[in-house]
């Protein structure tokens, strides 16, 4: 792939514009479970660790894509900080009312910064379609790991990168294929399945956990992790034209009212058959506030996890899963899921 | 002749590490250490008795079985009172309410506020323990309202409160009851509630909860050991 310029994201942009622009896409939460980053003044460790980041020049991206609304309110705070440090930066707003018309306006706005206002580059149809059947490939990844054909923290990690493809769609897809042919495991999936499609079925509600082993940490403490929130919306939405990317991105859940979340969850969880949820924040986050209207609405046993900052999973959410794991009882039947 | 299966609980925890013999009917002995002496805890176990861990350290001690403090405080608490609604777990670092009717788990957050370590913290300041800090509590005629439930701010404005006039036993009323809001914040609304943890010892904080949830709180005898008495019936069962 030729060299193109990077764009980074504050939250989810959709990432056919950027690249069908001529640019490569870049999230800037995806290297912060990894980053050893410890912000000086912070709410959220995930905006504040890639504030400083881009502060400390080491993203090294040549415009910024900073989200108003959608799955994090700090973000347009420490987003309008962190722009002061690039050359460029654009301010994408979702529509809370879902209104098409609108997103349409917001992906335009989005093009025209992106390409200062000339034409796109050729191929942007060919580029969108192969986008289109990449995230084709991510529900299905979703499907295999929600039957227990896929490890989920394998699955996590594959999922979480279709914000960004991970900076390179070609590369990207080679990737997703080696996930779905089981390959990219190096033969250990069998070993990271033993028995876990006979555990207690969780979801994954919320913000993605910080906590670069946390997937792994629910196996080993007897949950079966079969669905992550924010990851499903990354492959659900997506079209060929601009047309259809702004009609499905207008139903971006975490930028919509919090009942139009609700409903569309309910489905979705009831699709996995799950036994229980897990309802991840971040320590003064939002989404916590939201917790009671969740646990009202969601008739499933919840755990609710505070998360601070990023590294391996600590003891205290470890115990709190094991201890949610004997809640919801040992093993459950084998049962094949259609996800 | 047979002799009966005995079993020895033994609960890790982050304050204090307990340990409990017993042979299915009768508690034959007990001890209590400190977290870091875990260990030691080992030498109640006799030849052919079965060992089931719990609590933070429970990996790290020699067992047969183990099981996390949720399973041994419902079993524990199972063997004094057969109707709770809701376990009150009231630990050294987490408080964790346990809905026995919904298999609902609620914990305190990733502060201190609403564990024991909030308490210490405060009775240390006074120069006492957290049972001294009860003692200077119930002398109170009335309470220094601490609206900060942040175990360090609360720090803070306790002194303020001194600075303002109020007594110390005032100030120390005005902690257990800001305590107690932040746990009751945690609790489902129930009619039986059992209290159990190394905190559940402590009166002052039981008659707050109680007041704040508007129903008599039982705390079984010895509340701090009752997750190792859970741990051991566990093994006895297995």
């Amino acid at each position: 792939m030729k060299h193109r310029k990077v764009a980074g994201m504050t939250a989810l942009v959709p990432p056919e514009v950027i690249y069908a622009s001529g640019w490569s896409a870049r999230d800037v939460n995806n290297g912060i479970p990894c980053s050893d980053c410890r912000p000086r003044s912070k709410l959220c460790a995930w905006t504040a660790g890639w504030r400083e980041e881009i502060f400390a020049g080491n993203l090294r991206l040549d415009a910024l894509v900073v989200v108003a609304g959608g799955d994090c309110h700090n973000a347009l705070a420490d987003g309008q900080n962190a722009a002061r440090k690039v050359d460029r930066a654009h301010f994408l707003f979702y529509p809370f009312d879902g209104d098409v018309d609108y997103m349409r306006g917001q992906l335009d706005r989005l093009t025209k910064f992106l390409t200062k206002g000339s034409s796109p580059p050729k191929g942007q149809k060919k580029l969108m379609s192969q986008i289109e059947e990449l995230k084709g490939m991510g529900r299905d990844v979703e499907r295999a790991r929600s039957e227990g054909r896929i490890d989920p923290a394998l699955a996590f990690r594959t999922l979480i990168s279709f914000s960004d493809f991970e900076g390179d769609v070609a590369r990207f897809r080679d990737k997703v294929i080696n996930v779905l042919d089981k390959r990219e495991s190096g033969g250990r999936q069998e070993d990271d399945m033993k028995g876990l499609d006979r555990k207690p079925r969780v979801a994954l509600i919320g913000v993605p956990p910080i906590y670069r082993d946390f997937h792994a940490v629910c196996a080993e403490a007897g949950l079966h992790a079969v669905f992550d929130e924010l990851p499903h919306e990354f492959v659900r939405l997506g079209g060929s034209d601009i047309e259809e990317l702004a009609k499905s991105y207008s139903t971006y859940t975490f930028a919509r009212p919090v009942d139009y979340r609700l409903e569309a969850l309910k489905k979705d969880l009831d699709r996995h058959d799950i036994d229980g949820i897990i309802h991840y924040t971040q320590f003064t986050c939002h989404h916590l506030l939201e917790d009671g209207m969740l646990r009202e609405k969601l008739k499933w046993p919840m755990l609710t996890l505070q998360g601070d900052l990023p590294g391996e999973t600590p003891a205290q959410i470890r115990m709190r899963l094991e201890a949610f794991a004997e809640m919801l009882g040992g093993n459950r039947p084998k049962k094949k899921v259609n996800g | 002749m047979k002799r009966e299966r005995v079993a020895v609980g033994i609960d890790g925890g982050s304050t204090a590490a307990k340990a409990v013999r017993f042979d299915g009917r009768n508690i034959l002995a007990s001890k209590i250490v400190d977290a870091q002496d875990f260990q030691s805890l080992r030498s109640m176990v006799k030849p052919g008795d079965i060992v089931c861990s719990t609590g933070y350290f429970r990996r790290k001690i020699k067992h047969d079985h183990t099981i996390t403090e949720i399973s041994a405080a419902r079993l524990g608490v199972g063997w004094h009172f057969d109707d709770t609604d809701v376990i009150i777990d009231l630990g050294g670092q987490d408080t964790k309410v346990i809905d026995l009717r919904h298999h609902a788990l609620h914990m305190n957050d990733k502060c201190s506020a609403g564990t024991g370590a909030f308490l210490e913290q405060a009775a240390r300041y006074f120069g006492t323990d957290p049972k001294g800090l009860a003692a200077l509590a119930s002398k109170a005629k009335r309470k220094a309202d601490i609206n900060s439930t942040c175990s360090v701010f609360a720090l803070s404005e306790m002194i303020s409160k001194m600075e303002r006039g109020h007594t110390k036993s005032e100030v120390a009323a005005g902690l257990h009851h800001a305590f107690a809001r932040r746990i009751a914040e945690l609790v489902p609304a129930a009619e039986r509630y059992v209290a159990v943890g190394g905190v559940a010892l402590n009166p002052m904080m039981i008659k707050e909860l109680g007041e704040l949830l508007g129903r008599r709180i039982r705390v079984p005898e010895q509340a701090q050991i009752i997750n190792a008495l859970g741990a051991a019936l566990h093994a006895i069962s297995q």
